[in-house]
């Protein structure tokens, strides 16, 4: 018998459906329409051309469609959607339901083909003749894309992932008996709302931005796709150009934003940690980096023509394989932000393999006509220093690839390989040298001159920056005290890179914006290096417990301090206090108040207070943000990386702690934490009746005096009982101090009293424990990433300008 | 020869350097057993947390020591010891791994990865109970 829900609103589902199949079947159409076209014989009358546009029309409406769905579904809190429930809440603010959109797989696949819609539209109508060959590769990209959304399942193979899907269909819930009530929407009060992690403006705008930079290395693959297909295999370079550029910027960016991101709000304290899911969309943007400069050469002399395919089509199936990693699951437990399994691993492979074999098979056709011609490249030209430094990109690219593909080798080959017990560092000893070898071949590599260059001219024109570069350095080394070869050695390649473009762009091209690009951006890459290094490096954790003991070799690090509410410490340079918390929606903002002593009065002077935050998430687990105080120079950061949480004391405030037991004399003091106590007397004449005791059973009461901190006093009396041979206590609690005394044990011999003292749980003072940390110079790292912005647009500028000659 | 070859052969070489280092580099995922028979070298071990037992952790007297007990994937239990303050929501963890070494009967760790499944994409129980809380 058929169920009569109530309560839903199945027709944007039966139409975000249609959008689905319309997206993926007009993919279709539209890639054999303008294969027909590419192929086509002069007589044929059809204008396959127009059906292949028009079907493109159809998918673009189509994506956009399901992305317009979905934003609403959420909007509305149409909670009969599981990914409207997977992925968002009522409580959630507008600004972040762009970020539930893409939290889940569906959601970013989509956002990702909705560029490619974007993109195409500029092929469309600017390619000429390149649309055709160029757009039949994007839509057969579109049809591989469309199918991850479809949520077929043919004979157990499934094909795609619906977001569509209703909760009561979804495998998880389709077989609860809660999901066969006509009302169960009712039920429903809340979705399971977004991760806190996700909930920052950086997350809002750096999905999309990287998934920009993922469609954008598409265009490349496509033109020397269609190159290959077409037999124009060199043609191709110069209209590529300019979209290699536009997706190294584009990529570069978005993963910067990440990075931006790990450091606002990711507790690691850092904006790099060599992730898998870092380096795997940084891989990619390393060879495309690399594609567009042997894609630079190519169009200069026509040379390394092999390697701009092989550069553009693996940056193409890098971002394939990112994705692979990060969807399979196979990351496992390599990585924290890696997404689950949602059973499309094979489709992702088979996606991969037919990219991968048919750029090898068009390029095994065409071996013959790619060879090179002509002779090899001067030592002391441009192109060689260039083809040195795509070589070392390639090398860069090599090294972080295998080490974060150890859980796929483990797959493969059965082994049981784990990451290096210390990943950073094996990844910096790789990547520092390597990075040195790059600085210096963007410092020099634009003094060379096409072709060939008169070596006393250029040891000329680098003599300037070296020097500067290298008096630089020794006053840098001065004051940060690099211990480490590497790191001077990167300290000073990374400051002339800097110096000798900035010499270049004043003395060669003297300023003109047009030429400017390549030098700016360069500077960027050298200051995004020197920031880098500057900031780890040099990186101070300022909260070092040195009241601890030592506790051996293997626990060497006591990064974190406590600090009791209302005390001040002694910290780096700074006095820390915690000043107080309050709590503001879902937040906990804790104040932290920095001081510094100031000698002349002897007093300590506020510089700054910081916030951070612990996000309370029942669900999915509190989140704490930290907070950063920038300067010029450097920047403070501080997080909470444990607090006695409000939510933990509700239950447990009433409970008292285990009792402490004090043996004392009549007279003595004893201080508890919040008073102070004094045995007066030993009160023999205890009213038996009162306690319901028989006259024969034996009743001695403590008669105490309790002083608390504002001078109170208490008077209580806890008994101590011999009832018919058992010993037990009558306790007396002060319900205002949250104090519980007994009277356990008289020892006549000594004359000593046993009195127990237990404290409620909420007498501990609130405290937190804290890391903070100094980045000096991260500022240069950020400003860098604004001059390598600015520079690759310039440049992305001058090859559309020079692609339309 | 060109010296597109010396070139190759350069990269071929860098590539085979780098497989080797990052093989030989490497630690292992094992079990508690395995590590103590290589006592003071550096592994992973992939376990669940008991959470039955109490952790062990007194910020007043030391910030940087937490401790557990945990099982292996062979249900052997041990005591962890960690350099650090307590993560945030480590009840909620289902399955962990700890890179350290062992010590005695006692594993150091200097590295303690959580995986919260309901934080990215919950598992079947976990919907399941969040829908039932939604419920109430």
């Amino acid at each position: 018998m058929d169920i009569q829900y109530v309560g839903e609103h199945l027709q944007f589902g039966r139409l975000g459906n249609i959008f689905i199949i319309l997206s993926f079947t007009a993919a279709f159409v539209s890639t054999f329409a303008y294969a027909f076209q590419v192929y086509r014989k002069k007589e044929d009358p059809l204008s396959w051309n127009q059906i292949a546009r028009a079907s493109f029309f159809v998918h673009g409406v189509s994506v956009t469609g399901i992305i317009v769905l979905i934003y609403y579904l959420i909007h509305k809190h149409y909670f009969e959607y599981y990914y409207v429930w997977q992925h968002s809440n009522t409580i959630l603010p507008m600004k972040y339901m762009w970020a539930c959109l893409w939290e889940g797989q569906e959601g970013s696949f989509l956002i990702w083909t909705f560029w490619h819609v974007v993109l195409s539209i500029v092929i469309i109508l600017r390619g000429k003749t390149w649309e055709a060959p160029v757009m039949m590769v994007m839509m057969m990209i579109q049809v591989f894309l469309a199918s991850m959304l479809l949520g077929l399942e043919i004979d157990h193979v499934k094909i795609g992932s619906n977001p569509f899907i209703l909760l009561r269909n979804h495998p998880d819930f389709v077989n609860l008996p809660f999901v066969q009530m006509s009302n169960y929407l009712s039920k429903i009060n809340d979705g399971r709302g977004l991760n806190p992690l996700l909930q920052n403006y950086w997350m809002v705008i750096h999905p999309p931005t990287l998934f920009l930079g993922f469609a954008s290395t598409a265009i490349p693959f496509a033109f020397a796709m269609a190159g290959l297909l077409t037999g124009k295999i060199r043609e191709w370079v110069k209209p590529a150009l300019p979209w290699a550029f536009f997706g190294v910027m584009v990529l570069g960016i978005g993963i910067l934003m990440g990075g931006a991101w790990a450091y606002e709000a990711l507790s690691f304290g850092g904006f790099w940690a060599w992730d898998p899911v870092e380096n795997a969309s940084l891989v990619p943007w390393i060879t495309l980096v690399g594609g567009a400069h042997v894609m630079l050469i190519n169009k200069k002399n026509g040379k390394s023509l092999l390697s701009t395919f092989i550069l553009c089509s693996s940056t193409f199936i890098l971002i394939l394989y990112s994705t692979f990693l990060t969807r399979s699951g196979i990351l496992g437990e390599t990585s924290v932000h890696a997404f689950t399994d949602l059973g499309m691993t094979g489709q992702l492979i088979l996606y991969m393999a037919f990219f991968t074999v048919m750029t090898i098979v068009l390029l095994v056709w065409r071996r013959k006509q790619i060879v090179d011609k002509g002779e090899e490249d001067d030592a002391s030209s441009r192109e060689f220093w260039m083809f040195i430094g795509m070589l070392v990109l390639v090398i860069s690219a090599i090294q972080i690839t295998i080490t974060t593909s150890v859980p796929v080798i483990n797959k493969i080959f059965g082994t049981k390989m784990a990451p290096p017990a210390n990943v950073i560092d094996f990844y910096n000893s790789w990547q520092v040298p390597l990075a040195v070898i790059i600085c210096l071949l963007i410092t020099i590599a634009q003094f060379f001159k096409w072709k060939k260059s008169s070596m006393p001219e250029i040891i000329k024109k680098l003599s300037v920056s070296f020097i500067i570069s290298v008096v630089a350095t020794f006053i840098a080394e001065y004051y940060l005290r690099f211990p480490r070869v590497q790191h001077i050695m990167l300290l000073f390649t990374s400051i002339w890179a800097i110096t000798a473009n900035f010499d270049y762009l004043v003395r060669i091209v003297k300023g003109k914006i047009k030429h400017s690009g390549s030098s700016i951006a360069h500077i960027g890459i050298g200051m995004i290096l020197l920031g880098a290094l500057v900031s780890n490096v040099d990186k101070q954790i300022i909260s070092r417990n040195m009241l601890n003991v030592d506790l051996g070799k293997d626990f060497p690090n006591n990064e974190n301090i406590l600090l009791y509410k209302g005390d001040t410490l002694a910290m780096g340079q700074y006095y820390v206090s915690y000043k107080d918390k309050r709590k503001e929606g879902v937040n906990l903002y804790y104040e932290i108040e920095y001081f510094k002593a100031n000698h002349s009065t002897g007093r300590l002077e506020k510089e700054f207070s910081l916030n951070p935050i612990v996000q309370l998430n029942e669900r999915m687990g509190n989140v704490s943000e930290p907070s950063t105080k920038r300067f010029f120079d450097k920047d403070i950061y501080t997080h909470i990386t444990y607090a006695e949480l409000e939510e933990d004391k509700t239950e447990s405030d009433k409970a008292y702690k285990d009792s402490k037991t004090h043996k004392i004399n009549v007279g003595d003091t004893v201080v508890t934490s919040n008073s102070i106590f004094t045995l007066e007397a030993i009160n023999k004449d205890v009213n038996k009746k009162d306690l319901a005791l028989n006259d024969e059973d034996l009743a001695v009461g403590a008669k105490l005096k309790i002083v608390d901190i504002n001078k109170k006093t208490y008077y209580v009396e806890p008994v101590f009982i011999i009832q018919s041979g058992s010993i037990f206590t009558k306790e007396i609690e002060i319900p205002d101090l949250g104090l519980k005394f007994g009277f356990t044990k008289v020892d006549p011999e000594t004359n000593k009293f046993e009195i127990t003292v237990a404290e409620k749980k909420s007498n501990i003072r609130d405290f937190v424990i804290m890391k903070a940390m100094i980045f000096p110079g991260i500022n240069i790292l950020w400003i860098g990433c604004i001059l390598m912005f600015i520079g690759t647009w310039i440049a992305v500028r001058k090859r559309i300008v020079e692609s339309k000659k | 020869m060109k010296k597109i070859h010396i070139i190759g052969i350069v990269v071929i070489a860098v590539a085979l350097a780098v497989i080797v280092s990052t093989v030989s580099e490497s630690s292992t995922y094992v079990t508690f057993n395995e590590a103590q028979k290589n006592e003071g070298r550096t592994y992973h071990v992939i376990g669940k947390v008991n959470l039955q037992k109490d952790f062990i952790y007194n910020p007043e007297v030391n910030a940087n020591l937490f401790g557990f007990f945990m099982s292996d994937t062979t249900g052997n239990e041990i005591k962890v010891l960690y350099n650090g303050s307590k993560p945030q929501d480590f009840e909620r963890s289902e399955k962990i791994v700890v890179v350290g070494k062992m010590d005695g009967t006692e594993f150091h760790a200097s590295q303690v990865l959580m995986k919260c499944p309901s934080k990215y994409n919950g598992n079947e129980q976990d919907q399941e109970k969040s829908l039932s809380d939604s419920q109430h």
